[in-house]
């Protein structure tokens, strides 16, 4: 098992950089997009809606839009607060590291659901802060929730690695 | 909270809100050395395109050498503005993460940490200074920059990668590799500590 201290860090950081490339770079293929990354920013909106809904009943999703029938207010999911690209980071970050593969599945569908989540909560809290102060909406949306999300994935992968086997002891060198 | 990993994270939610503060209103200092990489980017990579790069607080403004697309004939040329905040907003992350570690000598990690996201910033801003002359421009002025399709589809790749990824990963990535003692640490657990 790699350990943090270890050499393999080199190894580890290089397969993260490269996965995270190609899995960004797959998501921005026409076939991702209209496949994947639409229907799900759909769904992210349809679920957002749903929920606020249990407090909140002039909520309607029109597609990845987020709209208030009392005010006409209305937040337009776009890349980046999908989740899609955080998703991409713990994806890379998991599959880089070196772990028995049920950890890894395991890692990973506790991870998307723990970072979806989260982004659920970055949805709705932008959609009130909006109708409240648009100045406190660009500063939540363009800075702070984008950190948030980031620690988010930080704090999940630091959680799965800790929950990760210990590796065996590797064997004394050989004396020549 | 019991867990150092439960503690560290309380620690980096009360420091994220300082950092922010800091950054937004030091961000015209803190981002002036980005405008000097901007300027020798520009310079030696792009000079019959890029005049100058000028910064007013943490705006970035490239004046060009393209005309307006309705005034070729004209002396008028364009200027395009791109916020730095919006490509540094990394900064108070990683010092949110460095001060709730609190490591030895993280006075100096900071430091690192600042200086490893500057050329990262710069890739932001100029990303998105070419996307604005190559791809949402009008045809009139995109016609002039000159980029090939191949090139175009570069920028935009480059763009979308410096504005949805880089911002948040390199904070992440740099900390991690800064802080490998502590992440030890954090890893360590009872069962493990007796073993």
């Amino acid at each position: 098992m790699l350990t943090v201290e270890s050499p393999s860090v080199i190894r580890f950081f290089v397969q993260f950089l490269v996965l995270q490339a190609v899995l960004f770079g797959a998501e921005l293929t026409p076939w991702a997009q209209e496949y994947f990354v639409v229907p799900w920013t759909n769904t992210l909106a349809a679920l957002s809606a749903r929920l606020v809904t249990f407090f909140d009943p002039n909520v309607l999703a029109a597609g990845k839009m987020l709209q208030s029938t009392a005010n006409g207010f209305a937040v337009s999911i776009e890349s980046g607060c999908n989740g899609v690209e955080a998703t991409i980071v713990l994806l890379a970050a998991i599959l880089a590291f070196p772990a028995p593969w049920k950890h890894r599945l395991m890692g990973l569908v506790a991870g998307i659901v723990a970072v979806q989540g989260l982004n659920v909560i970055r949805v709705i809290s932008l959609f009130y802060l909006g109708q409240w102060n648009l100045n406190v909406f660009e500063w939540a949306h363009l800075y702070v929730w984008q950190a948030l999300i980031m620690l988010d994935v930080l704090i999940v992968w630091l959680v799965w690695v800790r929950t990760l086997p210990d590796a065996p002891a590797a064997p004394a060198p050989a004396r020549a | 909270m019991r867990t150092p990993l439960g503690r560290f994270l309380l620690k980096v939610v009360v420091w994220l809100p300082v950092a922010f503060v800091v950054w937004y209103f030091g961000a015209p200092v803190l981002l002036w050395p980005v405008k000097w990489v901007l300027a020798v980017i520009a310079h030696t990579g792009l000079p019959d395109l890029v005049t100058s790069v000028e910064q007013t607080a943490a705006t970035f403004t490239f004046a060009t050498s393209l005309k307006p697309g309705d005034a070729l004939a004209t002396s008028a040329h364009i200027t395009v503005d791109v916020d730095g905040l919006l490509y540094s907003f990394g900064m108070p992350l990683f010092a949110a993460l460095v001060l709730a570690a609190r490591e030895p000598r993280w006075q100096r990690t900071l430091a690192v940490g600042y200086a490893v996201q500057l050329p990262f910033v710069a890739w932001g801003v100029l990303a998105d200074f070419l996307k604005n002359i190559a791809i949402t421009s009008g045809p009139l002025v995109t016609s002039q920059s000159g980029f090939a399709s191949w090139q175009r589809e570069l920028i935009a790749f480059a763009f979308q990668f410096g504005s949805l990824i880089l911002p948040t990963v390199v904070p992440a990535v740099t900390w991690v590799l800064t802080h490998r003692a502590f992440l030890e640490r954090l890893r360590e657990r009872p069962e493990r500590q007796q073993a």
